[in-house]
């Protein structure tokens, strides 16, 4: 929480989060409750209007490896589901950072390969706290996941005949085919509405039924696609640039 | 080949190559654990799966249920380690180098070309787990009732996995 602004704009530095930023041509300042608001550029960013903690709010590692044990430890359901978990934990309550970092940062993860969570809040750690910081905070968000699994695989394992449990884990299994049926639909959704995404994704989908082909092969022949099209296009333009009568 | 490097080597493979979510795992841990090596069986890992749901973390954490079922815990410990170290090296890596990465044209077409890959991939997995381990009509009936439920979003994950095993359980008595 933010309660005393310790704030110089004497020296135009500001501490945010780990980092020091300084602020040229600034344009505004304005306080909005706990925090200020400045207009103007910073510094190794571009030009924004950012939103910067009045305080030097950054969490010490401890703090970070505690909030983050809280998520891994009540953030059922995954997803998008544990996203305004996230969100509410750390912009709103601790405020240790801003919407648009939030926002910024939850595109970012989507670019990195594995769940959303673990990658959002590794990067926040980042942030907030360095590498270090990264390490034991993701170390503390997947520990009682970690811990509860290996007890319930334990479990399974030892009563895996037992006709209870047999059918426990065939409603299970059931169920979890009834998710991913639910996670393609969304993604089909998000897919772009573009003929070469509709034709990638069928050929994928033929190859992978027709043939027991393994699907890192499938995943890297998508990404040479998406590229190919963008470099034919790139050379398509460049071409009639160069025949066109205009230019 | 030790089994602990293999488990390691496996699982770093998924974790790289794991784009569009926690999801887009499942069918690569299902082609290197069922398929290429048998270390489960189709069963178990519709079991591993499932009880990655039950648990609060992500998907991923189904690795340690496999590392678990390999290896005991040392190889749950070295698949968590394993399938995670991707994420968070391409994090860092992210963060250092977002202002070059981001906006270029060719990163967002490469992804526009994985996207429907990843789908297709998850179908299929989709497809063989319910090919190999439903073989009745309640099974049928709670894949329909799930998936419309959680097209539909009223209803959280973890809620509709609970729901699915406790229907499970009293079908066993049922059945009996």
């Amino acid at each position: 929480m933010v309660k005393n602004y310790t704030f110089t704009f004497s020296s135009r530095q500001v501490t945010l989060y780990h980092k020091k930023i300084a602020i040229h041509d600034c344009q505004s300042i304005r306080m909005q409750g706990d925090i200020i608001v400045v207009s103007g550029k910073i510094s190794h960013k571009d030009k924004a209007q950012g939103l910067l903690p009045a305080n030097d709010v950054t969490p010490t590692t401890r703090e970070i490896v505690w909030t983050w044990l809280k998520i891994g430890t009540i953030g059922f359901g995954g997803g998008y589901a544990v996203l305004d978990l996230i969100h509410s934990e750390l912009v709103i309550k601790h405020g240790w950072l801003t919407e648009q970092r939030f926002e910024n940062m939850t595109a970012l993860s989507e670019m990195a390969p594995g769940a959303l969570t673990v990658n959002l809040l590794a990067g926040i750690a980042y942030r907030l706290g360095g590498l270090w910081a990264m390490i034991a905070a993701t170390i503390a968000l997947i520990l009682p996941s970690f811990l509860l699994i290996v007890v319930l695989a334990g479990a399974f394992l030892a009563w895996q005949n037992n006709l209870v449990v047999r059918y426990a884990m065939e409603g299970l299994t059931a169920g979890v085919v009834g998710l991913l049926i639910a996670v393609v639909w969304d993604m089909v959704k998000r897919i772009p509405g573009h003929w070469c995404c509709f034709t990638v994704g069928i050929a994928a989908l033929f190859l992978g039924l027709v043939f027991p082909v393994n699907p890192v092969w499938l995943v890297l022949m998508g990404g040479l696609a998406g590229a190919t099209k963008v470099l034919v296009l790139a050379l398509v333009a460049k071409k009639s640039a160069k025949g066109g009568p205009n230019l | 080949m030790n089994i602990f490097c293999e488990l390691a080597l496996s699982f770093i493979k998924i974790g790289f190559f794991g784009f569009g979510g926690g999801f887009a795992m499942i069918p690569l841990m299902q082609s290197v654990a069922v398929h290429q090596t048998g270390w489960l069986s189709p069963s178990q890992f519709g079991a591993a799966i499932a009880l990655g749901q039950v648990t609060p973390g992500p998907v991923a954490i189904s690795a340690t249920f496999i590392g678990y079922k390999v290896a005991g815990l040392a190889g749950a410990v070295v698949a968590t380690a394993a399938i995670f170290a991707p994420s968070l090296l391409c994090m860092y890596l992210l963060e250092k180098f977002y202002l070059k990465v981001r906006g270029k044209e060719i990163t967002q077409a490469i992804m526009h070309g994985v996207l429907p890959v990843v789908a297709a991939i998850i179908l299929i997995a989709a497809i063989s787990l319910c090919r190999q381990s439903t073989h009745s009509v309640w099974q049928a009936g709670v894949i329909a009732a799930v998936a419309a439920l959680a097209i539909s979003r009223r209803v959280s994950y973890g809620l509709l996995v609970a729901g699915s095993m406790t229907v499970g359980i009293v079908m066993a008595f049922i059945c009996r």
